[in-house]
């Protein structure tokens, strides 16, 4: 998958530029609340449960400030990606202990067979990579100027 | 007492967990990208935890029709049981509103709906 295509997994409604949580229980709540609120899902608390769980097989935040909480789980019909930055930066067990200021929510259902969301993530992690999109992503504050980074 | 329905698709959610990280390929895939999976052991005793809120006899519905296929329980839509694509009788939908735990009659997985 290339960066450009990342543009169609994500919707401005499920884009949180001031994070407010300052830790990791809370950003997740944040993060499954907006989910769950623009989806209209049902079961907010398995989706939270699963995150958690992921959380407690190894932290999702493997540094320089960016998280990508992900699993799967029956609560969701379909493949659902939310971008979240947080300018003061929080407290999520990242490998190399500092602060996380950018996070990728990555949830799908388990009958995703073609192992998309997998494909989503490693695409996500890619173009993090990248310091100049890393930096701009830090500062980003709308929509367009997010498509714009994956466009870049 | 708790919704016996949540306490299942958290616990097979929980199954795929750790399948998938005890999946070569998958773990490896997850490795790459920089991710730790170090932690298989808390949540096989999560796993545990979770198991014992549940009804003794509905778990072990699961677990039995968890041997048949891959995943027991299949989300439900526009009627159909998405495990077999069987059309489920319409009265399925104003049971699952009593909490009941509904079977698909075709194919035996439990059903969840969305």
């Amino acid at each position: 998958m290339k960066t450009e295509e990342l543009r169609e997994y994500f919707q401005e409604s499920l884009c949180i530029f001031n994070l407010q949580a300052r830790d990791k229980k809370s950003a997740l709540e944040e993060m499954v609340d907006r989910i769950s609120r623009e989806c209209r899902l049902k079961d907010r608390d398995i989706i939270l449960e699963m995150l958690l769980n992921r959380e407690s097989l190894g932290s999702t935040a493997i540094g320089k400030g960016v998280a990508f909480p992900h699993g799967r789980t029956l609560a969701i019909q379909e493949l659902t990606v939310l971008f979240a930055r947080s300018a003061d930066g929080v407290n999520f067990d990242s490998l190399d202990k500092k602060p996380t200021h950018l996070f990728f929510l990555i949830i799908a259902p388990p009958q995703d067979k073609e192992n998309l969301y997998l494909q989503v993530l490693g695409c996500v992690v890619e173009l993090i990579k990248n310091a100049s999109k890393r930096r701009k992503l830090m500062e980003v504050t709308s929509f367009p100027e997010l498509q714009a980074i994956f466009d870049s | 007492m708790e919704d016996q329905a949540k306490l299942l698709v958290a616990l097979q959610d929980l199954d795929l967990l750790i399948k998938e990280a005890r999946d070569s390929d998958t773990s490896t895939e997850l490795k790459e990208m920089g991710f730790k999976l170090d932690g298989v052991a808390k949540l096989q005793e999560a796993r545990d935890k979770l198991a014992k809120r549940i009804d003794p006899q509905l778990l072990n519905r699961y677990e039995r029709v968890a041997r048949s296929y891959d995943r027991a329980i299949v989300p439900v839509t526009d009627n159909f049981c998405l495990g077999c694509f069987v059309t489920l009788p319409t009265s399925y939908q104003s049971l699952q509103n009593k909490n009941q735990i509904l079977t698909c009659e075709s194919c035996g997985r439990i059903l969840y709906f969305p």
